[in-house]
């Protein structure tokens, strides 16, 4: 419970009558890659919407980062809590260099750092250049996203969400989307590698060989409930993960 | 019914219903006060309706807001009146392909028709058949020349071509027809008759019945017809209707065509009560636009009913006005459609339906050159030009370049809100109104010094603009471009269209040259530089330089972190949240920075002109500058300066009289033709092009240095930009 980074206590989301995530708690440790799986519809991303604050009029319940509540807060002040995000659909900013993309994230913008900003000769974030270095984004720093690969594309979606200030935690909502299987190997050992880094991380996917493969605990969640948690390893084998995937689980390895 | 309403929408059946009752007890009590101005409203209220129930067909055909459907109106009524009045077809002025050789040898070989003859006079009912196939015939290119193509478009794309349809049509009329209203025989019989003891026009009340009758009929043909039924999902889903096996386009080219001929039939039926001029069913459409929305676009009943209820109390606040002297003159009662249009927003929040398009195509690309050597002497080549034209060169250039520069000025301000933010303004000229007006009446009524009162008047333009931009917290694309167009129409009603200290002085307004520090510096104020005649070069000089400052401060935003924000809003609001933007902050940023770009137009614009009236700060100035701004390259600055050299009476237009042929009476014309060109087949505006000619050109000399040394590989800077 200490080093819990991120705990959910209670979290409901209600869209009308559907109750889309019922009553979910669930923690993600300090350094840990945590895994969250379950069929479609079962409340993932909505889940992830609230919270990051997407859903203020939807979503109840209790989120603390770090031990602080942090439920209610917008989704921007969230992010410089250090709670961030990467998207499905990828949503980078189109018109800007993948060095602006970090570096629209990596620092709050007050007036005075807007007009000092405006009248200085631009001064590059330190922290975006730390997390392009870290990635291996620094060849193709100049370019524009829609010249890259599906795959730096995704990295620079995660690099987006790892540039915040004091970045805690990371949710990834179903990153592997679009890759084929060895890009998402390739994929898998970055995020690996950023979690060996001591970056703690929530991977959402429903491709059960990228999560049994990389994560260190999982959550599974069906129809708005977490049934069954667990290590890769008990997961493997726990008879209600393998009804939900129905058998898939031993079959993707 | 009523439980699936949201509270604040409960909240607000039950006020109006509180308020049907006591205007009920109001008619019983005082007949001529609360029964009368609701009949004579009604009538009015109908042609709103009218329009507003053919925008939903649109709207549903293609999730295209049309703000040319006032126009499609005006343009089949004017063909209607001059067909019954004296039998003439009107040909759309057409490009003269041998212009330019006419223009320098100075005589005239060849011209379309204007008119083709038709017979003296025509029945009515020919007339009416002829008038609406034309209608038909627009809605048909509407769709498939301009909407079709644009389906997977950018909401700011489609906005724009339609507002390029509207100018494209006005220009027309005014063209063939001229700006003077026309009037045309009865349709319907006009005897008054007594409802209730009052008395009414029957014309009205057969308009009246006409459009309940067009409304049911909608709704009956949406909701149960096969038709109705596939089109409504085709608006939804266009992929799976078509795996259906229903053909989404045909249906959509159906609706435009319904929607283009009920606007003709709207004009026609009311052009013989009201009389028609060329821009009056546009001026309507800013009601219906409102009623539409509340009806959020998809219902016909409630946008129909809303369209009546805004006639009524339209009618109802005039007579109040007259009978109760202490309601003050503010000017509520033009301000209408703004505040319905406020209230639906409150109300209805942001759920327009959108469509789930396929794929939605690039922003226009928000283009930000190095800063190289070669460039910074290209611009110092232009701004040396610039110079010359604007102090040396005869008079008709120093002139066009003081109105390119405040173009520049203007086109900056959309730069900013419309190519960084990508919300689309229509409020840019009422900001610029503000200014003007605030700037004569703080320097030239109040006495104030210019470095008081300029200061004063941007301030100003600055908070009218952050006002208005409070709804784009909630609201974004074309229901923002509503908004903003009512709260423009709203500020040039309540602050500078009526008499009084802030507004006009027997219909004018009135400055005085600028002087700083003891020095004159107006468009006729003595200047050392040049030859002395009106304008002399000292105003010039002076708009040279503040154009050119804020040309520079506007490419710096573009590289600072709040315009990449900007550019991360636009990409996509909630991913920019996500990524620690505070997108309400940037938001206002962008409409306040833009708002100070405006109001500096506008006040430049009042030192210019001295003596200037409402006109030019009207919502058609708005949208005509909108249409220049798009035209020239909505997202660079270079297609700011683009901008400025088209505008109206500008040094591109200067230029082309001189050398090639008197442009003038076309300028909104061809400007609305090219926008509408611009909007559906290059985005980026003639900068964009330019700039891809040119790298492509730099591509193709770098392969051929390449080859020339044979294939030392190199690649070129201008290569990767492309």
């Amino acid at each position: 419970m200490s080093d819990a980074v991120l705990a959910t206590r209670g979290l409901n989301v209600r869209f009308g009558g559907l109750l889309a995530v019922n009553d979910v708690s669930l923690e993600c440790r300090q350094g840990r890659l945590t895994g969250l799986i379950g069929p479609n519809g079962a409340g993932k991303t909505t889940l992830i919407d609230a919270v990051t604050g997407f859903l203020p009029n939807n979503a109840l319940g209790s989120v603390m980062l770090e031990g602080t509540e942090v439920f209610g807060r917008s989704p921007h002040q969230l992010s410089h809590d250090g709670l961030t995000r990467t998207w499905q659909t990828l949503e980078l900013f189109d018109d800007i260099t993948v060095r602006s993309n970090l570096d629209v994230a990596s620092r709050r913008l007050t007036l005075g750092a807007a007009l000092l900003d405006y009248f200085r000769p631009r001064q590059r974030s330190e922290r975006a250049e730390e997390v392009l270095e870290l990635l291996n984004l620094g060849d193709i720093a100049e370019r524009l996203p829609r010249e890259l690969s599906q795959g730096q594309r995704k990295l620079v979606g995660v690099g987006r969400a790892l540039v915040a200030e004091s970045s805690k935690i990371l949710l990834l909502d179903e990153p592997a989307a679009g890759l084929d299987k060895a890009e998402t190997e390739w994929f898998g050992a970055q995020l690996r590698h950023l979690v060996d880094q001591g970056y703690t991380m929530l991977l959402v996917d429903h491709d059960m060989g990228l999560v049994l493969n990389v994560c260190d605990y999982i959550h599974m969640l069906v129809f708005g409930q977490l049934t069954a948690s667990g290590t890769p390893e008990e997961m493997r084998n726990n008879p209600e993960v393998i009804a939900a995937y129905l058998g898939h689980s031993g079959g993707d390895q | 019914m009523l439980a699936r309403l949201r509270p604040i929408e409960r909240a607000g059946v039950a006020a109006l219903g509180a308020l049907a009752l006591a205007w009920t007890a109001g008619a019983l009590l005082r007949r001529e006060l609360f029964f009368d101005p609701v009949l004579f409203g009604l009538g009015s209220g109908a042609i709103i309706a009218a329009l507003a129930i053919g925008l939903v067909v649109a709207f549903r055909a293609s999730g295209v807001i049309n703000f040319g459907h006032g126009a499609i109106a005006t343009y089949v009524t004017y063909v209607y009146v001059s067909l019954v009045g004296d039998g003439q077809y009107p040909v759309p002025p057409l490009p003269n392909p041998v212009a330019p050789i006419e223009g320098i040898a100075g005589i005239e070989i060849f011209d379309f028709p204007t008119f083709i003859d038709l017979g003296d006079s025509m029945g009515k009912a020919p007339a009416l058949v002829i008038a609406l196939a034309t209608a038909a015939a627009l809605g048909l290119v509407a769709h498939f020349a301009i909407f079709r193509p644009l389906r997977y478009a950018p909401v700011l794309a489609k906005v724009i071509a339609s507002v390029g349809i509207m100018l494209f049509l006005q220009a027309a009329v005014v063209l063939r027809f001229g700006a003077r209203a026309k009037a045309t025989e009865p349709i319907f019989p006009n005897d008054p008759v007594d409802i209730l003891g009052a008395r009414v026009g029957q014309d009205r009340l057969w308009v009246l019945g006409t459009v309940v009758i067009i409304t049911v009929g909608l709704w009956l043909l949406f909701r149960y017809t096969r038709f109705g039924i596939a089109t409504r999902a085709g608006a939804e889903n266009e992929r799976f209707t078509t795996l259906l096996g229903f053909n989404a386009d045909f249906q959509a080219g159906v609706s435009w065509v319904m929607a283009s001929v009920l606007a003709g039939l709207v004009g026609i039926l009311v052009a013989p009560i009201t009389g028609v001029t060329p821009n009056f069913f546009t001026v309507l459409l800013i009601s219906s636009l409102g009623a539409a929305l509340l009806g959020r676009m998809s219902s016909f009943v409630v946008a129909a009913a809303a369209g009546l209820m805004l006639g009524i109390v339209d009618q109802e606040l005039f007579r109040l006005e007259l009978e109760w002297g202490w309601i003050p003159d503010i000017g509520i009662r033009r301000a209408l459609p703004f505040v319905v249009i406020a209230l639906a927003m409150v109300i209805r929040g942001e759920s327009l339906p959108s469509r789930g398009a396929l794929t939605v195509e690039r922003l226009p690309e928000a283009y930000s050159p190095r800063l190289t050597r070669g460039r910074l002497i290209g611009y110092g080549a232009l701004v040396a030009v610039a110079f010359w034209l604007t102090v040396f060169a005869p008079f008709q250039y120093r002139s066009g370049m003081q109105n390119s520069m405040i173009g520049v000025i203007l086109a900056l301000s959309l730069v900013v809100v419309t190519g960084y933010l990508g919300q689309i303004s229509l409020m840019q000229m009422a900001l610029a109104g503000i200014g003007a007006f605030s700037v004569a009446s703080f320097g030239t009524q109040a006495g104030m010094p210019l470095f008081i009162s300029l200061p004063l008047a941007v301030a100003a333009g600055v908070g009218f603009g952050l006002i208005a931009a409070i709804p784009s917290l909630r609201t974004r694309g074309a229901s923002l471009a509503i908004v903003t167009l009512a709260s423009g129409l709203a500020m040039g009603e309540i602050f500078f269209s009526r008499p009084g200290w802030f507004g006009l002085d027997r219909g004018v307004k009135t400055t005085d040259p600028p002087t700083l520090f003891g020095v004159e510096f107006g468009p006729n104020s003595d200047f050392i530089l040049g030859d002395g005649k009106i304008p002399t070069g000292g105003y010039g000089l002076v708009l040279l330089v503040v154009g050119t400052l804020c040309c520079i401060s506007v490419m710096r935003l573009r590289r600072s972190r709040l315009g990449e924000q900007m550019l991360a809003v636009r990409a996509n609001e909630r991913a920019a949240a996500a990524a620690g933007v505070n997108v309400a902050a940037v938001k206002l940023s962008a409409f306040a920075i833009s708002s100070f770009f405006a109001a500096l137009g506008g006040a430049l614009i009042a030192f210019n002109l001295g003596t200037y009236g409402t006109d030019t700060f009207g919502i058609f100035a708005s949208l005509t500058v909108l249409a220049f701004a798009y035209l020239g390259g909505i997202s660079t600055v270079g297609g700011a300066i683009t901008a400025g050299t088209l505008f109206s009476e500008g040094i591109g237009i200067v230029v082309t009289n001189e050398w090639v042929i008197d442009v003038g009476p076309y300028t909104a014309y061809v400007a609305g033709f090219f926008l509408i060109g611009t909007a559906v087949y290059n985005n980026e505006g003639i900068d964009g092009f330019q700039r891809r000619q040119f790298h492509q050109l730099g591509a193709w000399l770098g392969r051929r240095r390449r080859a020339a040394r044979g294939g030392a590989a190199r690649r070129e800077p201008e290569g990767a930009d492309v």
